[in-house]
């Protein structure tokens, strides 16, 4: 739903790298989305097109890495992975678990430009 | 091609997360009361708040910034309860983040309130992600919205200290099942404080303006001002 929102803001932070380094064109961008973040992985890749023409990462691949939800069992005493659709609970012992130990990334994490 | 990689790891939302500390620190020191009340378009967000405002009136000084993506209605509606009230309108945008509610309120001409409630854009997916330097996040959940909606938008529901089900005097005619709403809760927030509201009968209402009042008076006395 805030897919082009979430291109620019990359957006901002590959264009500001590049000015401080003199990068004058960028090939690829990695990024990490966590599942609980609302991103539609189709949509973001369609806004990053959008977003990023005619600038210095125009025509640039977007490379997607999905992190998976996980959250920390009390009564385990471990990290867990939540089946999706029955909420933030132990897929082991039926504990909810409300803390979230990853899955609300949103994280720009390297570029690759032409060496 | 020969490619090099350049590090840069930085986390989107960073940005919003700093703004946020920095009307977290503002409210601090007024001793305002921040409330961010998400939920899905259509809960009864504005019809809770037009009868919250007109409850605390006369009482605190208790103000409102509104968003949606179109349309002053909401602020319209709002505002004849005689609080200040400002509509946002995020356009292309599907929440509210951190900058707006800065600017919001610099075009307020009275900015000392003792709440400060911010209706949030009618969507459970991206509010969750954006702190606006509240202290209460609320969430509403309608009992005409089925029971599983903490299940599909879990942030939403993490994330909130108060789970409202408003529109409680309809539950038997659309056969709301409270028991799987409860347990659906559960599973993303073990324990948060949920209150069935009624705007129309008034079922609840006396227990929320506790609540909130329970929270000005303590917010009032905090610390750190």
């Amino acid at each position: 739903m805030h897919e082009i929102t979430v291109a620019l803001s990359l957006l901002d932070g590959v264009q500001a790298t590049a000015l401080e380094q003199g990068i004058e064109r960028v090939s690829a961008v990695n990024v990490r989305v966590g599942a609980l973040s609302g991103v539609v992985r189709d949509a973001l890749l369609f806004s990053w097109d959008v977003a990023s023409a005619e600038t210095v990462a125009a025509g640039s691949e977007l490379r997607i890495e999905e992190v998976p939800l996980v959250v920390f069992c009390e009564r385990c005493e471990a990290q867990r992975a939540p089946l999706p659709g029955y909420g933030l609970v132990c897929p082991e012992c039926g504990t909810p678990s409300p803390r979230i130990v990853s899955g609300r990334e949103m994280q720009l994490v390297s570029m690759e430009v032409p060496a | 091609m020969k490619v090099r990689v350049v590090e840069i790891a930085s986390n989107l939302m960073l940005k919003n997360d700093a703004l946020a500390a920095k009307l977290r620190a503002r409210f601090a020191e007024s001793g305002t009361l921040v409330v961010n009340i998400l939920s899905s378009p259509g809960s009864g967000k504005t019809t809770l708040l037009e009868e919250t405002l007109r409850r605390l009136s006369g009482r605190y000084r208790a103000g409102a910034l509104v968003g949606d993506q179109a349309t002053e209605n909401d602020a319209l509606r709002l505002a004849r309860s005689g609080a200040p009230v400002r509509q946002i309108t995020t356009a292309a945008e599907c929440r509210l983040d951190a900058g707006m509610i800065s600017k919001a309120l610099a075009q307020m001409e009275d900015q000392r309130f003792d709440v400060l409630f911010i209706e949030n854009v009618g969507n459970l997916i991206c509010p969750a992600e954006y702190d606006l330097g509240e202290d209460l996040r609320v969430v509403l959940l309608s009992v005409t919205e089925g029971e599983d909606k903490p299940l599909k938008y879990p942030l939403a529901f993490n994330t909130s200290q108060v789970v409202l089900v408003t529109k409680i005097d309809i539950a038997g005619a659309v056969g709301f099942d409270r028991a799987a709403a409860e347990q659906s809760i559960e599973r993303v927030n073990p324990g948060v404080r949920v209150l069935e509201v009624s705007t129309r009968t008034g079922a609840g209402i006396d227990e929320w303006l506790a609540l909130l009042e329970a929270r000005i008076g303590a917010k009032a006395l905090a610390p750190a001002r």
